[in-house]
């Protein structure tokens, strides 16, 4: 580029409106959400993952409420159990999926803004850290909710659809509020807890492997010091038991594999809120102080 | 409307003064901020954009920073000198994301985006992910997310940094391009002394915690001249004038073929000069008054402090 020959559009001052500053956290929700998206490994594939999952669940209890199956004496009542405890039994695969998703998504992302310089991005502008917490939550509980809130719904409503009176039908109407509440407390778990683990170190690698070990070894323990000691607080630390009792406690449905047995519903919901807001309160505090550190290099 | 109002402004971080009863009305269209590692020069910027909270008041704009400091955002470009990117992103992406948060309709923002890519010089590699781009390129794309929202004041923070001379001449024609064609002016942070000289008009030196100075460039290395301190250009035979003034009781000094620094005595003029020039038969063609370099006024500046 030599003198005279400077590269230009046709520069106009920007005279339009500006948005309200209230409305940077939307901006930064769908970003999360387009980024997410982008490509095939950070989230696509796990939310196949949680198609499959509905769709065998689906396919369970449809097949089990073929009129074949209730012919066949004490049987039926076998197979009539299995259509109703499907919903709540694909929870915890549910979970597992927005675990999967939750390395390859939320547990870096603020250890990898940090590493990238993407906070000095973000902050040189009228973004406040609360837009930067908000969005990032709120785009990534939308993406959450896909993968442990859609699956659960749809299951309900085909547990609906199976129902073969209308007065079957009222009978089991609860299970779509059921169903929305266990998606919606994995969803804001799944969301803020690998995102507060994110917050934590300033490394991407660091950041994974300390939400690993929490959920995968810090998860472990607790179960067997709760199914040891007979404390379902210790035991609703780990966060898909704490789900899982939840919706156990909920659907009132007998568990499998024990996870759920000393977990009441409100150890679970409370573990997964205190999880849920500590996270948060975590990442609030990292974002914060890197607003302050971030522009023209760390003071 | 000044463009930047400082008055007692001060910051401590603990026991360590950031900055330290900082006066300042700051204006012009190039502004070089200047100063040593650890003058203030960063904390300043933080305070200018309302990012930290200080003592005093700091106006930029006119827009108070201390508690306005988005408004002030929304209005200011920043290009910070580390790397400031998302992964995973094409320029293109990053300065509409850049231009939505800063409050742009979206459709305004892309537009934008690739407006302000295409003057930075990118054109079509504007598509291409960051990630693969050089250090000239990285640099490029950094002035255009901080263009993207139309600001009226922009902060470089050392824009030339890392650049190969060629890509450096390039960035300071765009910086010199900036307040004729967009209106902005720009408070260049850099300390590169020779980058000062070539694109700004005015200066800022801080100094542990300090303005040391603020004017403008001219002024800065026309401060200490004084008008008997000559540099006196001729068509040829300088020694003959030479020994002309040192009769005079000048003090002459050969810099080239064709000039001389000249020392006049206390009471003497220019005049002096001329008279010599013409008693040994020499023809004048340029005389001013002598200066310091820039860098030679920025130690002054600094060592006096």
């Amino acid at each position: 580029m030599s003198q005279g020959a400077i590269h230009d559009l046709g520069y106009q001052r920007y005279t339009g409106a500006r948005r309200d500053a209230g409305t940077r956290w939307r901006v930064i929700m769908r970003h999360q959400i387009a980024m997410a998206w982008k490509t095939w490994w950070r989230f696509k594939a796990w939310v196949g993952m949680a198609m499959l999952i509905a769709f065998i669940a689906g396919a369970v209890m449809y097949i089990m409420s073929n009129r074949m199956f209730h012919g066949m004496g004490r049987m039926g009542d076998a197979v009539l159990l299995i259509r109703d405890v499907a919903l709540p039994q694909s929870i915890a695969w549910f979970c597992r999926a927005a675990f999967i998703c939750s390395l390859t998504l939320n547990a870096t992302i603020i250890a990898g803004d940090v590493q990238s310089g993407a906070f000095t991005f973000y902050f040189a502008r009228s973004t406040r850290p609360r837009d930067y917490v908000i969005g990032k939550l709120a785009g990534l509980g939308v993406l959450m909710a896909i993968l442990t809130l859609v699956g659960p719904l749809l299951l309900a409503g085909l547990r609906l659809g199976l129902c073969e009176s209308l007065s079957d039908v009222i009978d089991h109407l609860v299970l779509l509020p059921k169903a929305a509440l266990v998606g919606a407390l994995a969803t804001c778990a799944y969301a803020a807890v690998p995102l507060g683990f994110s917050a934590l170190a300033d490394s991407r690698r660091t950041a994974l492997a300390l939400w690993a070990a929490y959920y995968l070894v810090g998860g472990t323990i607790a179960i067997m010091i709760g199914g040891i000691s007979h404390t379902g607080w210790i035991a609703a630390l780990d966060l898909p038991s704490a789900v899982e009792g939840v919706a156990g406690k909920l659907f009132d449905v007998p568990v499998l594999g024990g996870r759920l047995t000393h977990v009441t519903l409100t150890q679970g919901i409370v573990s997964l809120a205190v999880q849920i807001v500590v996270a948060i309160a975590i990442v609030a505090s990292s974002v914060g102080k890197a607003q302050k550190s971030g522009v023209g290099g760390a003071t | 409307m000044t463009l930047i109002a400082l008055k007692g402004l001060a910051k401590r971080f603990g026991p360590i003064v950031a900055l330290s009863e900082v006066d300042a009305a700051i204006d012009g269209k190039i502004i070089g901020l200047l100063g040593p590692n650890g003058a203030g020069k960063s904390t300043l910027l933080k305070c200018l954009l309302g990012l930290v909270p200080f003592e005093g008041t700091a106006e930029v704009l006119g827009i108070p920073a201390a508690t306005r400091g988005a408004d002030i955002r929304d209005r200011v470009g920043y290009m910070p000198e580390q790397e400031a990117f998302l992964a995973g992103m094409s320029a293109v992406e990053l300065c509409t994301y850049a231009g939505e948060l800063s409050g742009l309709p979206r459709t305004e923002a892309m537009q934008r985006a690739h407006a302000s890519l295409y003057y930075a010089g990118l054109e079509e590699k504007r598509y291409q992910p960051i990630d693969g781009y050089s250090t000239g390129m990285k640099q490029r794309v950094k002035l255009a997310q901080a263009l993207v929202h139309d600001p009226e004041l922009l902060f470089l923070d050392e824009p030339t940094n890392g650049l190969d001379p060629r890509s450096r001449e390039e960035m300071l024609e765009l910086i010199v391009d900036l307040p004729v064609r967009r209106g902005c002016a720009i408070v260049l942070s850099t300390h590169l002394l020779p980058d000062v000289e070539r694109v700004c008009d005015h200066a800022v030196i801080m100094h542990k915690g300090r303005v040391r100075f603020v004017g403008s460039i001219d002024e800065l290395r026309g401060a200490r001249g004084r008008l008997g301190e000559l540099i006196v250009e001729v068509k040829a035979e300088p020694e003959k004038l030479s020994a002309a003034l040192s009769a005079a009781g000048a003090t002459c000094r050969q810099t080239t073929p064709v000039q001389l620094e000249v020392d006049l005595p206390a009471s003497a003029t220019n005049k002096l000069v001329f008279q010599a020039a013409r008693d040994v038969g020499v023809q004048v063609r340029g005389i001013e008054v002598r200066r310091e370099s820039l860098e030679a006024a920025f130690l002054r500046v600094i060592e006096a402090a």
